[in-house]
């Protein structure tokens, strides 16, 4: 039992567009710390320590906060550096929850951002496997043969949609309902970047086939981002702000890497749809949280989806319901924003993502619900209890944070 | 003080070429390419755990190191796909898949517990699906090369 | 903090130019090998933290790769981009919150693998200092050396003195890469000159290596053999080198200040019985003996001068050798608290200290330590 209560006591999100030329790294991070310090009411002198976070190879800097956290008001002050790949946004806001829960810092300010047009971003992505590359081309192996299996533009992510829509009876329109789903939530969302406001499933199913059985219009965009968070206590936090989001708990799980393709592999990939990790990482955070019954405790869930197919997948790798019923539940409109459980209300990653702020953003999103701050795309039900995640790594890794409106107990 | 109005682009890089990484990975995958001159599929046995790797890893999840060297059959089951073809790497066309599309299959063989991937050949892109069995197709002189594992085909 | 959290394990690799193993062999050694020394099994962890970057790396999500190797598979796990020390740190706050009982931290590297100093040129600024190409880890750290002996009126001798002190006592530390049990301050100032006035012998060895620590709270440590207890840490983060001073330590300093605050330490020169600093620069140590108070704003010359840092002083300073004789990026920090933590137990073998209750711990990241942090450590 964490010694502080921790709550949100803020949150900033900088512009979110695909190329941000009009400013540096540390420029950009600053929209998302000073929104976060103005709607907090804080100063930088007030903050005890800093956590932040980016995934460096998509910029080509080593440890950017060396020259930028002076911008963010972090010099002089603890800064510690989290950085977990796909989960990094998450990794860093569970710092920001353990720095407070630890009970050495009282504010800390939680940082997780990418600017994607600073690097060119299939380099970066490629920079995952670019060690494991060179040992199959050390072996003689001709680099069209490796790239032919690696999935290409989409990655593993193919392997993964076909897996879960062989075992969940997901079909390809469903895939099309999410990314519409999500789309038209991003165009409430002031934050997001593909706003596309009217989209149809209809639509979405003539863009083009990447590969089987992705469309284009199921895939996530690169963007340019920045999102800041403030964690204090749950004392703080209510002298702070009327309605303070609470964290309940934080969990994660690594499972084996697993590359497609490269040797050296362990079994989380036998089938990629599994997300053992996923499953583990959520009963983890509901039991500190708890939370018995997920399903009709949990009233709004932030999955971490870049492609239309982990919305649903994800959805019942939280728990929120069985295996298989995912798509079902989606036909029925509860994933909707005036549904029993909304599901992806921000836009989601398939319409946003800056990729080390990504993570964080889903637990940014779940707090704002809460403290009831969404503006066009509040949800119609009351938010108690909201559940954040984050997907990461080499198809290994996740992370998953529970909010609420109420202290733990 | 307005400064916004005008920024600049610099040049930078990551210069990979200075990175030297290393691998046990190497050598084990070296002795099971050689076995396959012999049609022989070599995996690695777990003493801990009792897992079968293919392709060989030097070291496993329950803090063992892989060292028992097991020959494992050439059927296997499918636990995923995808197809691709020319369309993927082309850019964004309007009129989808042109030419003959590439199934690619993730398969576990039988007696082991990775997945590896592989061509799926004499099958067409709707007969392919999770579960299905194959068996590897042998060129007809293995040159002990990771090429000789390229094709599988419906069991 | 009073017996909340204790070291009760820890493991290191040797410390090579070029290690026959790779960096997940490396780290799956010193995982099992801290688990034997803290008698518990892989199960019993309940977070893994480690410490590694992916520019050394060479790979984004350089953590990807450690999940079975440090013991983390299905456990929760994380990465923290800086050395092992602050993955201590971040283990520490883990425990704290009452979340988790048994932590284990690794911190590693190998400098064969990454090509020198490429990836500390990625970490300048990169619109101004990284296009000119006249900054590096080691000439940043030569501008820093020639500010702070000018402000303090320290001599290259005095330099070559701590390089000296460290390679000697590293001769009886088998870890160490760098050792020499005859070094002297005439050999010291014989080696190859880098950037003036380092020297060779006064800049640490890039190494390749490995190390681990399993901490655990206060009732599992209590029933442990010998728990080393984390008495106080405090870190902080200075600014970028061109717009501070760099004839001080500001942010090791801030650190101290808040690690004493929270160990109970009044007077460090007279409470503490060794310290382990992670001295990538020969200067580097005697700029920490004034940042950790061990003596007076300045003198850090003359402190080193009165022998009260070597093995047989009062308050000896880097007994093992220090980063002088290993430094492996994001594990060398991690690598004095073991060193600490060894002096305390009295398993230091040929290095061993006599009567060490209390030793201070340092770690840094960044170019001119930038980024430090202290932990005060304790026996029963």
């Amino acid at each position: 039992m964490a010694k502080s209560e921790v709550a949100v006591a803020g949150v900033g999100l900088s512009k979110h567009v695909s190329k941000r030329r009009d400013v540096n790294i540390a420029e950009l991070v600053w929209e998302a710390v000073s929104a976060c310090y103005e709607n907090a009411g804080l100063k930088p002198k007030d903050i005890d320590a800093f956590i932040t976070g980016n995934m460096p190879a998509f910029e080509g800097v080593n440890l950017p906060e060396e020259w930028g956290a002076g911008h963010w008001g972090a010099y002089g002050k603890p800064l510690l550096r989290i950085t977990t790949g796909g989960t990094t946004g998450g990794s860093v806001a569970h710092g920001g929850y353990y720095a407070v829960a630890s009970g050495l810092y009282d504010t800390v300010l939680a940082i997780a951002f990418e600017k994607q047009s600073d690097g060119n971003s299939t380099a970066g992505l490629n920079t995952v496997a670019i060690a494991d590359a060179a040992a199959q081309f050390a072996l003689g192996v001709d680099p069209a043969f490796l790239a032919a299996f690696g999935g290409g533009a989409v990655g593993v992510a193919v392997y993964q949609a076909s897996s879960y829509m062989k075992s969940s009876g997901c079909t390809t329109q469903h895939l099309d309902k999410v990314a519409a789903l999500c789309r038209n939530n991003a165009a409430l969302n002031p934050y997001s970047h593909l706003k596309q406001p009217g989209l149809t499933p209809e639509e979405v199913a003539k863009t083009v086939l990447l590969q089987h059985p992705i469309r284009f219009g199921h895939v996530c965009p690169a963007t340019d981002g920045a999102c800041a968070m403030l964690f204090t206590t749950g004392e703080k936090a209510r002298r702070l702000v009327d309605k303070p989001a609470y964290v309940l708990s934080v969990a994660s799980c690594s499972d084996e890497a697993a590359m497609v393709g490269i040797a050296g592999s362990g079994t989380t990939n036998v089938d990629p749809c599994t997300q053992e990790s996923c499953k583990i990482a959520a009963a983890r955070a509901y039991e500190l949280a708890g939370i018995k019954d997920p399903r009709k405790e949990i009233d709004l869930a932030e999955p971490y989806a870049p492609f239309a197919h982990q919305m649903l997948m994800f959805y019942e790798r939280l728990l929120l319901c069985d295996e298989g019923e995912a798509p079902a539940i989606l036909d029925s409109g509860s994933m909707n924003l005036d549904g029993e459980l909304p599901v992806c209300p921000s836009g989601g990653v398939i319409s946003t993502n800056a990729i080390g702020a990504s993570a964080m953003e889903r637990v940014a999103e779940c707090a704002q619900q809460i403290m009831g701050r969404c503006g066009e795309r509040q949800v119609k039900k009351e938010v108690h209890k909201a559940v954040a995640h984050g997907w990461g790594g080499a198809v290994n890794l996740n992370v998953v944070a529970v909010l609420s409106d109420t202290p733990r107990r | 003080m307005e400064y916004k109005n005008e920024t600049v682009s610099i040049e930078g890089g990551w210069p990979m070429e200075h990175w030297q990484w290393k691998f046990e990975s190497l050598a084990l995958i070296r002795k099971t390419l050689e076995a396959l001159r012999e049609k022989k599929l070599l995996g690695l046995k777990c003493p801990g755990c009792g897992l079968v790797y293919f392709m060989p890893k030097p070291y496993c999840r329950c803090l063992s190191i892989p060292d028992e060297w097991v020959e494992v059959k050439d059927t296997g089951t499918v636990t995923t796909y995808t197809f691709t073809g020319a369309w993927a790497y082309e850019g964004i066309a309007d009129e989808g898949p042109a030419g003959t599309p590439l199934i690619i299959v993730g398969i576990v063989l039988d007696g082991t517990d990775t997945m590896t991937v592989c061509t799926l050949s004499d099958a067409k892109p709707e007969d392919v699906s999770v579960g299905m069995r194959i068996r590897l197709q042998w060129p007809e002189n293995p040159e002990g090369k990771l090429e000789d594992l390229a094709y599988c085909v419906p069991l | 903090m009073d017996k909340e959290v204790a070291i009760i394990g820890y493991a290191q690799t040797p410390y090579e130019a070029d290690a026959e193993a790779s960096r997940e062999m490396q780290v799956l050694e010193v995982t099992k090998a801290a688990l034997a020394a803290a008698g518990l099994k892989r199960e019993q962890l309940d977070t893994v933290i480690t410490a590694n970057n992916d520019y050394l790396d060479g790979r984004t999500i350089s953590n990807m790769r450690l999940v079975e190797p440090s013991g983390a598979w299905q456990k929760n796990e994380s990465k923290v981009e800086m050395d092992g020390a602050y993955a201590a740190l971040y283990a520490l706050m883990r425990i704290l919150s009452g979340d988790h009982g048994i932590a284990m931290v690794v911190g590693e590297s190998q400098a064969s693998v990454y090509g020198g100093y490429i990836p500390g040129t990625m970490m300048l600024d990169p619109t101004f200092d990284r296009q000119r190409g006249l900054l590096n880890e080691v000439s940043a750290s030569a501008l820093q050396a020639r500010a702070y002996m000018n402000a303090c009126g320290v001599s290259e001798e005095q330099l070559a003195g701590v390089a000296a002190k460290n390679l000697a006592n590293a001769a009886k530390n088998p870890l160490a890469l760098r050792a020499d049990g005859k070094a002297d301050v005439k050999k010291v100032l014989s080696s190859r000159l880098l950037y003036s006035p380092i020297r060779e012998l006064m800049a640490s060895p890039l190494c390749d290596g490995a190390c681990a620590v399993v901490l655990a709270s206060g009732k599992v440590a209590a029933k442990s053999g010998n728990p080393v207890w984390i008495k106080g840490v405090g870190f902080s983060h200075d600014s970028y080198l061109s717009e501070r001073s760099l004839a001080e330590m500001s942010s090791l300093k801030d650190a101290a200040r808040r690690c004493y605050a929270m160990a109970g330490i009044e007077d460090p020169a007279s409470q503490l019985d060794l310290a382990e600093v992670h001295e990538c620069f020969a200067h580097e140590e005697l700029m920490a003996y004034e940042a950790l108070g061990l003596c007076a704003a300045g003198e850090g010359g003359a402190f080193f001068d009165s022998g009260t840092t070597s093995m047989d002083g009062s308050l000896p300073v880097n007994a093992s050798g220090g980063a002088l004789a290993a430094n492996v990026a994001c594990a060398a920090g991690l690598a004095r608290i073991i060193e600490a933590a060894m002096q305390i137990r009295g398993e230091a073998g040929d290095h061993q200290v006599k009567g060490v209750r209390t030793a201070v711990a340092h770690g840094q990241t960044g170019i001119c330590a930038q980024e430090n942090i202290i932990y005060v450590l304790g026996g029963e």
